[in-house]
C-alpha cells in the first residue's frame, strides 16, 4: 500500500508541476503584455529578457558553447544547460531597458548595437572549437546581400521603412553565410567576428524602434495578445500534428530504416501483397448462398419498384415497400462480395459498410421506438452506456460472449449457451431452465412495473407475491418434465405464434395493405423455416445440436472468433454494440428537434404514424443521418483496438490500422508502416473535407 | 415502427387502414390487437436487455471462482440454489478482485494511477490551451484570423495513425533538423528522455485533442453576446481580464462537455498509450494492462472480468453522473479525427 501512496504522491506532483508550470508561463506572458500600456520601459526590459533567454536556449541546447556539456546527474545537467540563457537574458534586458529610456535616436541605436555587440562577443568567445566557422568571403557576402534584399522587400510590402528589414535580413544572412556554408574548422578570431556582427545588426535594428504612442501601444497590445493566446495551441498543433504528418508522408517513400529512397515501393508492396488484397476468389461470389438470396431480394425490389413507379412515380422511396428488399439485398450482396474477396483492405471496407449501416439503422430504430415511451431516458442510458467503456474492455466483454467450448462440455459463452440450448430443446434433450426462468421473471417484472406506473398498487402487490411463487412452481414443473414434453409444449407455443403471424398477414392482405403484410410475412417465413427444422420434418433439429443420419446427437457450438471469414462480422458486432448508442443519441436529439407543427399538420391531413415518420420526420433529419454516417465511416476506417485484442489480426481478420501498428512497431518497418498510415489518411480525407465544409456552412 | 398514436382523430382519413378497422369496437379481437400495439415498447426493452446483457455477464463473472467460470456459464449463478434467482452466497467470491488488485506482477494499482496521470493532464491542459485559442479566434482582431482558424479546424481530418511514428521518434530522441544542402544538423527540440513515460502519452493526447477542442469551444465562445465585450472594453479591461473574469465563467457548460468527452477518451485509449509507453511496465495505463492480460492465451482468463470492471468503474461513474454534458459534447461536434 505504501508503494501505492508514494506513486500517488509522485503522480500528483508531476501533474501539478506540468499544469502549474504551463499556467505560470502563460499568465506571466500576459503580465508582460499588461506592461505595454503601463510602462513601455518595463515591457521592453521583459520582452528583451525573454528573447535573450530563448536564443540562449537554442545555443546552449545545441551545445555550441563551452561549459554546456551535460554530465553528472539531472540537476547538474540543468545547471549546465541554463546558465548561458540566463546571462543572455540579463544582458538583453539591460540593453532593452536602456534603449526604452533613451529619447534621442542616435544614442539609442548606439546603445542597442553596443549592448548586443557585447553579448555577441560573449557568445563568440565561449564558442567551442568545433563550432568555429571558416569564413568564405564570397558566400558570406552573397548570403548577406540576398537576405538583406529579401528583408527590405518584406518591409516595403508591409509599408515600413526598408532599412529595418534589411538589417534583420543581413543579420540572418550573416549567420547562415558564416556558419551554414563552410566547414566548421576555423579560428577563434573568425568565430568572434561571426557572432558579433549579426548581434550588432540586430541591436541597431532594435535601437531604431521608437517608443510607440497611445495608438501604437494599443496595436502592440492587440498583436501581443493574439500571439500569447494562440501560441500554445498553434505550437502544439504544429509540433504534434502538422510536422509529424508531413514526416510520415516523407518516411513512406523510404525503406524500413528510413535510409534509402524507394519511391512508391512501399505502396506497391501493400497492393501486391496477397494478405492485403486477394481477389482470387472472385468467382466464389456467384456460387454462394448469400448471393442467391441477395439476387432474389433484388428481383423482389425490381418488381415492387416497378409497381411503385406506376403508382407514385418513384422506384424507391423512403419507407416504400421496395426499400427494404433493396437494403436487405444490398447488404447480403456486400456480404457475398466481402466473404469472397479477402485481404486487409477488403476487411476494412467490410467493416465500414457493416458497422456504419447497422449502427445507424439500429440507432435510428431505437431512437424512434424510445421517442415518447415510458422511462425513455433510462432505456436510452442503458443502450448508450457502452460508449463509456474502453474498446479494450468491450472486446474483453465480447470475448466472454463468444466463448466456444468443446462440444462435450457445457458452454460458458452466452451466445453458444443459447445456440446449443436451442439445439438441445429441438432434439428433446435436457432443457435449459435458466432461460425460462429469465423469461418468466422478465414478464413478472414488466407486469409489476405496469401496475406501479398505473398506480394499481393492489395489482402490484399481488404480482409481487404471486409472481415469484408462480415462477418457482414453473421452475419445479419444468425440472420435473421430460425433454420430450417440453419440446412439444414450446413447439406448440411457437407454432401458435406462427399462425398468429399468418393471420396478421392475411388480415393486411384483405384490406390491400401490402406494405403492412411485408413485416409479418418475412417473420413468418423465417419462423416457418425454424419450425420445419424444429419439428424435424426434414433434418434433425435446429441450433447447435442436431441428430445426424446415424441417429446420434452432435453438438455444434459456433466458433465465432476462429471461423474465417465470418469471424470478421462477429468482431464488427463489438463496434456496432458501442456505436449504436452514439447514433441513437444524435438521431434522437434530431427527431425531437423536428418542429411539432409539421407533424401536427401531417396528422390533420390524415397521415398515419408510419407516413408521418417516413414522409415528414425522416426527410427532416436527413442531414443528421449524414453526419452520423460520415462520422462512423471515419471512425470505423481507423478501427484498431477490437481487432488487436480479439485476434491481433490473425485468422483473416487483419485491418489497416492493426497492420500499420504491426509493421511500424513490431516489425520496425517504418517505411511500410508509414505508407499504411498514409493510406488510412487518404481514405478518410474526402469524407473529412465534406464534414469540414458542412461545419463551415453551419458556423 | 409505430410509436404511441395520438388520440384518434375525428376524421381517420381515407388511407388509414388501421384506424378504419379499429372503428370503436371493444371486443376480444380488439384487445388482442391492442396487444400488438405494445410491440414497439416490448421491442425497445428487449433491445435494452440484449444491450445490457454483455456488461451484466462481465460483472457477474467477476464474482465467480476460476473453476466455476471454466465449468459453467455465468447465468448458472442464478440457478445455483433451490429457488430461482436467489444467489447462493457460497458460490460468490471476491478472490478474483483480491488477486488482480494485490498481485504485484499485474501492476493494476500502479496502472490506475498511470491512467490518472495521463487522463488528468490530457484533459486539463487541452482545455486551457484551446480556451485561449478559441477566445483569440473569436474576439481578438488580427490579420489572417479566418484562414488560420479554418486551417486549424481542418486538422481534425488527420487520423491518429499518421502521426504515431514521428511522435514516437520525437519523444524518444527529440527533434533534429538537417538543413538540406548544407548537411548541418540543428536540434530543434532536445531529447527530454520522454520515451515510455506517461508524459509522452498525455502530450500526444493534448496535440490530438486541440483542433477538436478549439472547434468546440470556439462555437460556444463566439456566440456569447457582443455587448458584453464592448462594455468590458469601455471599462478598460484588457483581453486577459476579459478572458478569465468573463469568458471562463460563462463557458463552464462547454468546458464541462469537452472535459468529460476528453476524459473518457483518454482514460479508455489504448493505441496511443501502448505505442508511447507500452514497453515500460511502470508507465502503462489500465487499458494496456487488460489488453496484455487478454493476450496471455487464457492463462489469466478468470481475472479479466474483475480487471475489466475495475478499469470501467470510473468512466461508468463519470458517464452516469454527467451524461447530460457528455451528450452535449457529442452533439456539438461529432467529428473528432
Amino acid at each position: 500500500m505504501s508503494d501505492f501512496v508514494s506513486k500517488l504522491g509522485s503522480t500528483l506532483l508531476t501533474v501539478v508541476i506540468a499544469v502549474g508550470g504551463s499556467a505560470a508561463i502563460w499568465v506571466g506572458a500576459n503580465l508582460v503584455l499588461n506592461q505595454i500600456k503601463r510602462s513601455w520601459a518595463r515591457f521592453s526590459l521583459m520582452i528583451h529578457a525573454g528573447g535573450g533567454f530563448a536564443i540562449g536556449v537554442l545555443i546552449s541546447g545545441n551545445q555550441l558553447t563551452k561549459y554546456s556539456s551535460p554530465s553528472g546527474n539531472a540537476f547538474v545537467n540543468f545547471g549546465y544547460w541554463v546558465w548561458l540563457p540566463l546571462v543572455l537574458a540579463f544582458g538583453a534586458a539591460v540593453t532593452g531597458l536602456l534603449v526604452a529610456r533613451t529619447e534621442a535616436a542616435t544614442p539609442r541605436i548606439a546603445i542597442g548595437a553596443g549592448g548586443f555587440g557585447v553579448l555577441g562577443l560573449v557568445v563568440g568567445v565561449l564558442l567551442r572549437s568545433k563550432a568555429y566557422p571558416e569564413i568564405e568571403i564570397v558566400s558570406l557576402l552573397l548570403s548577406v546581400v540576398v537576405l538583406a534584399g529579401i528583408g527590405a522587400g518584406i518591409s516595403v510590402l508591409r509599408k515600413r521603412p526598408p532599412l529595418g528589414g534589411a538589417l534583420l535580413g543581413a543579420a540572418l544572412g550573416w549567420v547562415i553565410g558564416a556558419f551554414g556554408f563552410p566547414d566548421l574548422t576555423g579560428s577563434s578570431g573568425w568565430a568572434i567576428v561571426a557572432c558579433v556582427v549579426p548581434a550588432v545588426l540586430i541591436g541597431a535594428r532594435l535601437g531604431m524602434t521608437m517608443i510607440p504612442d497611445q495608438a501604437g501601444q494599443s496595436a502592440a497590445d492587440q498583436r501581443g495578445r493574439a500571439i500569447v493566446f494562440l501560441a500554445p495551441a498553434l505550437l502544439f498543433i504544429f509540433a504534434a500534428l502538422v510536422v509529424p504528418t508531413i514526416r510520415t508522408i516523407y518516411l513512406s517513400f523510404y525503406d524500413a530504416d528510413s535510409e534509402a529512397w524507394v519511391g512508391f515501393r512501399n505502396y506497391t508492396t501493400v497492393f501486391k501483397d496477397e494478405k492485403s488484397l486477394d481477389l482470387s476468389g472472385w468467382d466464389n461470389i456467384f456460387t454462394s448462398r448469400l448471393f442467391f438470396i441477395a439476387v432474389f431480394l433484388l428481383i423482389v425490389f425490381a418488381i415492387l419498384g416497378a409497381k411503385g413507379r406506376t403508382q407514385t412515380g418513384r422506384t424507391v422511396e423512403l419507407g416504400s415497400s421496395s426499400m427494404f428488399p433493396l437494403l436487405g439485398g444490398g447488404m447480403l450482396l456486400a456480404f457475398a462480395v466481402f466473404t469472397a474477396l479477402r485481404g486487409t483492405i477488403m476487411n476494412n471496407l467490410w467493416w465500414v459498410v457493416v458497422v456504419t449501416f447497422f449502427s445507424t439503422g439500429l440507432g435510428l430504430a431505437i431512437a424512434v421506438l424510445a421517442d415518447g415511451a415510458r422511462l425513455e431516458r433510462t432505456a436510452k442510458s442503458l443502450i448508450f452506456m457502452p460508449m463509456a467503456l474502453s474498446l479494450v474492455g468491450a472486446s474483453v466483454i465480447w470475448r466472454f460472449m463468444y466463448v466456444a467450448r468443446d462440444s462435450s462440455k457445457e458452454q460458458t459463452g452466452v451466445l453458444n449457451g443459447l445456440w446449443v440450448g436451442l439445439g438441445r430443446l429441438s432434439t428433446d434433450e435436457s432443457p435449459a431452465p435458466t432461460v425460462v426462468v429469465a423469461l418468466l421473471t422478465f414478464v413478472a417484472v414488466a407486469v409489476f412495473g405496469r401496475f406501479v406506473v398505473s398506480r394499481n398498487f393492489v395489482g402490484a402487490g399481488v404480482t409481487a407475491i404471486a409472481g415469484p411463487v408462480l415462477i418457482w412452481a414453473a421452475y419445479a414443473i419444468w425440472n420435473g418434465l421430460s425433454g420430450e414434453a417440453l419440446r412439444v409444449v414450446i413447439g406448440l407455443l411457437i407454432t401458435l405464434a406462427w399462425i398468429g403471424l399468418l393471420a396478421l398477414m392475411a388480415r393486411a392482405l384483405v384490406v390491400r395493405n401490402y406494405g403492412g403484410a411485408a413485416a409479418p410475412g418475412v417473420v413468418a417465413v423465417l419462423l416457418g423455416w425454424f419450425l420445419w427444422r424444429y419439428w424435424a420434418i426434414t433434418g434433425g433439429g435446429v441450433g447447435g445440436q442436431r441428430i445426424n443420419s446415424g441417429g446420434r446427437l452432435i453438438p455444434g457450438p459456433i466458433n465465432f472468433i476462429q471461423e474465417s471469414p465470418f469471424n470478421n462480422f462477429w468482431l464488427m458486432v463489438v463496434l456496432i454494440w458501442i456505436q449504436t448508442g452514439f447514433a441513437m443519441v444524435i438521431l434522437s436529439a434530431a427527431i425531437k428537434a423536428v418542429p411539432s407543427e409539421l407533424i401536427e399538420a401531417a396528422k390533420v391531413d390524415g397521415a398515419t404514424t408510419q407516413q408521418v415518420f417516413w414522409r415528414v420526420t425522416l426527410p427532416q433529419i436527413a442531414t443528421t443521418i449524414g453526419v452520423v454516417v460520415t462520422t462512423l465511416i471515419v471512425l470505423v476506417m481507423k478501427v484498431f483496438d477490437v481487432v488487436k485484442v480479439m485476434t491481433n489480426g490473425t485468422l483473416g481478420t487483419e485491418v489497416l490500422a492493426n497492420n500499420m501498428y504491426r509493421e511500424a512497431f513490431s516489425n520496425t518497418n517504418r517505411g511500410l508502416g508509414a505508407a499504411l498510415a498514409v493510406l488510412i489518411f487518404v481514405s478518410v480525407l474526402p469524407i473529412m473535407f465534406m464534414n469540414i465544409r458542412r461545419m463551415q456552412r453551419e458556423a | 415502427m409505430t410509436t404511441t398514436m395520438s388520440p384518434v382523430l375525428s376524421d381517420p382519413g381515407p388511407v388509414d387502414a388501421e384506424h378504419a378497422l379499429e372503428g370503436g369496437r371493444t371486443g376480444i379481437i380488439d384487445r388482442v390487437y391492442g396487444l400488438f400495439r405494445s410491440i414497439p415498447t416490448g421491442a425497445l426493452w428487449l433491445i435494452v436487455i440484449i444491450w445490457s446483457l454483455p456488461t451484466l455477464g462481465l460483472f457477474v463473472s467477476g464474482f465467480r471462482t476460476a473453476d466455476d467460470q471454466r465449468a459453467t456459464g455465468w447465468w448458472e449463478l442464478f440457478g445455483s440454489s433451490k429457488f430461482p434467482w436467489v444467489v447462493d452466497p457460497d458460490q460468490m467470491t471476491l478472490s478474483n478482485y483480491d488477486q488482480v488488485w494485490n498481485t504485484k506482477t499485474y501492476n493494476l494499482q500502479a496502472s490506475l494511477l498511470n491512467s490518472m496521470a495521463i487522463a488528468i493532464p490530457a484533459t486539463v491542459i487541452p482545455i486551457a490551451i484551446a480556451a485561449f485559442a478559441a477566445y483569440a479566434f473569436a474576439w481578438i482582431d488580427f490579420r489572417g484570423r479566418k484562414p488560420l482558424f479554418i486551417a486549424t479546424v481542418s486538422l481534425l481530418a488527420i487520423p491518429l495513425q499518421v502521426a504515431l511514428i514521428p511522435l514516437l521518434q520525437l519523444w524518444n530522441n527529440g527533434a533534429h533538423y538537417t538543413i538540406p544542402g548544407l548537411d548541418k544538423t540543428i536540434t530543434v527540440i532536445p531529447d527530454f528522455d520522454l520515451g515510455n513515460t506517461t508524459t509522452a502519452v498525455w502530450l500526444t493526447h493534448t496535440g490530438f485533442a486541440l483542433p477538436f477542442a478549439i472547434f468546440l469551444l470556439h462555437n460556444y465562445i463566439s456566440s456569447l453576446p457582443k455587448d458584453l465585450f464592448e462594455a468590458a472594453r469601455i471599462d478598460g479591461a484588457d483581453h486577459f481580464t476579459v478572458f478569465y473574469k468573463l469568458v471562463l465563467p460563462l463557458s463552464v457548460p462547454v468546458l464541462a462537455a469537452f472535459a468529460i468527452f476528453q476524459f473518457l477518451w483518454t482514460w479508455n485509449d489504448y493505441l496511443i498509450a501502448n505505442t508511447m509507453a507500452g514497453t515500460n511496465p511502470d508507465a502503462i495505463p489500465t487499458t494496456v494492462v487488460i489488453a496484455n492480460l487478454a493476450g496471455d492465451f487464457g492463462a489469466n482468463e478468470n481475472l479479466l472480468p474483475a480487471a475489466g470492471f475495475i478499469q470501467a468503474f470510473i468512466p461508468i461513474l463519470v458517464f452516469f453522473a454527467l451524461q447530460r454534458y457528455f451528450v452535449r459534447g457529442l452533439l456539438a461536434g461529432s467529428v473528432k479525427g
